[in-house]
């Protein structure tokens, strides 16, 4: 008996701690008193997030709110990333005693997967930054993304003012802001301008047919002519996308999204033969190059062209200064016979508070800082990105780059998100995403690419 | 010993922390994925049934028919060459004296090492501005597009995470032969060598018949564990180009975490839970085994 009850006694012992090493609270913070868990496969930085909001409930002092970005904050030399440290920097020394912000980071390929299991478990960071689209589409759907209307509006009507009213447009649904901008970016083409004047390139290309001719050029002269990654499918989508806006304007967008527009029409088999033919000028190794590659590739002085975001200026500046003087700017070309060529691909980079969270306070003064007049005026004076607010910024102080998009954004009739953060889902985006990589490598036709995305509409979007 | 074996009440209080984790940890969420693959569920708001909307869904899903080749092809290349390559290597390193544990250890070392990160090193290696084609490029061999060719019914990505793959767990493989065949007396082979037979002839009737409990235990484990194969292909490719070297574990994690669609991944789990209890049961009774006095 002695011996049965020793046993039970053991094996209850046994069960209660195993158990214990497998639990898991849904606290994303402080304010249950429990401790804050996170997804075992985040960094590093999650667990110390944890620990410190362990502590926090202990001690009732200092509220631990969570911040998740895509790239690593220590490690990046892009300047925005660096930027956003400071941030981040600032507000645990702002609001020492009162706050404090861990941040959760991963790499960009990683994001997405790993911000939606934190929020399917229950443990979603208080903040997090998020693509305009189908992204932000698919939390304020599932009620993960809290309204921020009322905050701005009325409790911080002062803040709410400060930006540029333009920039909350992609961001409400139903008349409720649900995300906050942090800064601005226009896709455009730049170029070295040492390498077009060795292949006797006087002035930038204004249409796709002088682009091929100057592709040309650019190869005889020994460089690769466009550096771009196909291996980051988004990088290959956004020059299809501004192939697609080229050959058929805003109609072909909003089209597609009420049916109107079918993928398989001239426009869009058109821009997918153009983007067979300009990929014949991209570097050999673009299929398996990621966009990190690309863009090295770019301001290392191997290729002439780089058609990419405006953030990409606070890379190449971070990673090679003295590129700054040779790069130029110019607007993606227009097609002879198509549409409107003054278009612009824009986004902007946003913070989603988390609809659960329960540092509310917390929260709005992180978001306060990111877009403060200091962060902003660092975005634009060192990032070379555009800010979101009214901040008045010194223009000499800001890389050479930024003056260049400002100028092309003066003449810019219209603006338009990315192709793929513009379709009706997530997944949508990828399937335009791989359809146009298929077209690069060569293993679908443009009709072929084409019809498989009319073909997922279809099934997914027109006829659900 | 015996008499705590004798008492049932005994026996239950051992079992019982092992049921509990056993059902708390496996059984009740496959009862819940499969209740799940009947609804539409994004894990944010409540599941709603729909029959079997999902199940129809995956009739028509390409992207699954590729994953379900990839699946297969995974099964059959590391049924076929993880068994041949680690009986070879087991009998081998049984059969050397000097360095047995130093190859022993330099084989096995790549099964204790992250899959995550040695997926990463060897997208490193295969991509095409460094590693690998760096070095064919020395002799002035232009290498392929390891990672993003897509030519053929099983393209090279797929053949490139097949060998990694290998040489990651073969040496798991060797590791359990050579355990069974050590287990094998030596005097089984002295007789046989005295009455005439060869080295080959040895393998072929005492060792092969010897570890055949070991075959069904290892062929078991591979089929299985390349059935549900995720890391390397999600390290290496992410599915890509085009969810060309999607499996069904990787597709099922894109389903559910990049697209929020977790009744049509249970639905997808529900699948791979079916072809996993199958290939065991076929390999059980595809296998017979019996036993010898070794």
């Amino acid at each position: 008996m002695k011996k049965e009850l020793v046993a039970i006694i053991s094996c209850a012992a046994m069960m209660s701690s195993v158990l214990a090493g497998c639990g898991v609270s849904t606290d994303t913070g402080t304010g249950g008193g429990t401790s804050a868990t996170a997804e075992s496969s985040s960094t590093a930085e999650t667990d110390n997030a944890a620990d410190a909001s362990t502590q926090t409930a202990s001690s009732g002092e200092v509220e631990e709110i969570q911040w998740m970005f895509w790239d690593d904050l220590d490690a990046s030399s892009d300047l925005i990333t660096q930027g956003y440290k400071q941030v981040i920097d600032r507000f645990n020394e702002q609001y020492k005693g009162q706050y404090h912000c861990t941040a959760i980071t991963t790499n960009l390929e990683e994001y997405d997967t790993k911000l939606n299991a934190l929020i399917a478990a229950g443990t979603a960071p208080d903040v997090w930054i998020c693509n305009p689209g189908p992204n932000l589409t698919q939390y304020v759907e599932a009620g993960a993304a809290a309204d921020l209307t009322d905050i701005l509006k009325n409790q911080n009507a002062d803040w709410y003012n400060s930006f540029n009213q333009s920039m909350f447009e992609r961001l409400t649904y139903d008349d409720k802001i649900m995300a906050v901008p942090t800064n601005f970016a226009a896709a455009l083409c730049f170029y070295n301008t040492e390498i077009f004047e060795k292949a006797g390139i006087a002035n930038p290309p204004e249409t796709y047919d002088e682009l091929i001719e100057d592709c040309k050029k650019i190869k005889a002269a020994g460089y690769d002519p466009i550096s771009c990654s196909a291996g980051t499918a988004w990088c290959l989508s956004m020059v299809a996308g501004y192939l697609c806006d080229r050959e058929g304007g805003p109609d072909n967008l909003a089209g597609t999204a009420d049916g109107s527009v079918q993928w398989t029409d001239k426009t869009f088999i058109d821009a997918g033969t153009k983007l067979k033919e300009l990929s014949q000028y991209f570097q050999d190794t673009a299929a398996g190059d990621s966009n990190d590659q690309a863009t090295a590739l770019f301001y290392n002085g191997q290729a002439g062209i780089l058609i990419q975001g405006s953030w990409v200026i606070a890379q190449i500046n971070g990673n090679n200064p003295d590129f700054e003087d040779k790069c130029g700017v110019f607007r993606f070309p227009g097609i002879t016979g198509g549409a409107d060529p003054n278009r612009m691909i824009v986004k902007t980079d946003n913070l989603v508070m988390s609809a659960t969270t329960k540092h509310q306070d917390a929260a709005i003064a992180l978001m306060k800082c990111f877009t403060d007049d200091a962060a902003e005026k660092y975005t634009a004076e060192v990032g070379g990105k555009i800010p979101v607010t009214n901040v008045e910024f010194d223009a000499s102080k800001a890389p050479k780059q930024l003056g260049y998009v400002q100028d092309i954004l003066k003449t810019t009739t219209g603006t338009f998100g990315f192709y793929n953060e513009s379709l009706a889902s997530v997944e949508a985006g990828d399937t335009f995403d791989n359809n146009m990589v298929d077209i690069y490598l060569g293993n679908k036709t443009p009709e072929q690419a084409f019809t498989a995305i009319n073909d997922y509409y279809k099934d997914n979007v027109w006829n659900k | 010993m015996n008499k705590i074996l004798s008492n049932k009440k005994a026996i239950a209080v051992f079992v019982l922390p092992t049921v509990i984790l056993f059902t708390l940890i496996l059984f009740v969420p496959v009862i819940q994925m499969i209740g799940y693959s009947f609804t539409d569920y994004n894990a944010l708001s409540k599941p709603s049934f729909c029959g079997l909307k999902n199940y129809r869904t995956m009739m028509k899903d390409d992207v699954l028919l590729t994953a379900l080749k990839n699946s297969i092809f995974f099964l059959l290349f590391s049924a076929v060459t993880q068994q041949i390559i680690g009986i070879l290597l087991a009998v081998l390193l049984t059969n050397i004296k000097k360095g047995r544990n130093t190859f022993k250890n330099i084989i096995y070392l790549p099964c204790v090492l992250s899959s995550a990160a040695l997926g990463l090193l060897w997208a490193f290696m295969f991509n095409p501005r460094m590693g690998i084609n760096q070095f064919l490029a020395v002799f002035g061999i232009k290498g392929p597009l390891w990672l993003m060719d897509t030519k053929g019914f099983i393209i090279l990505p797929m053949w490139v995470i097949a060998f990694v793959a290998l040489w990651q767990y073969v040496g798991q493989n060797m590791m359990l032969y050579m355990a069974q065949i050590t287990g094998i007396s030596q005097d089984l082979y002295e007789a046989a060598y005295v009455d005439g037979a060869s080295r080959g002839q040895a393998f072929r009737y005492i060792t092969l018949p010897l570890i055949k409990p070991m075959l069904v235990i290892t062929l078991s484990l591979n089929c299985i564990g390349s059935l549900k194969f995720f890391d390397l292909v999600y390290n290496m490719t992410q599915g890509g180009p085009n969810n060309r070297t999607q499996v069904l574990a990787t597709w099922l994690y894109f389903q559910g975490f990049q697209y929020f669609k977790y009744g049509y991944s249970s639905a997808i789990a529900v699948l791979l839970l079916i072809m996993c209890l199958a290939v065991t049961f076929l390999i059980k009774k595809g296998i017979h085994v019996e036993t010898y006095e070794a």
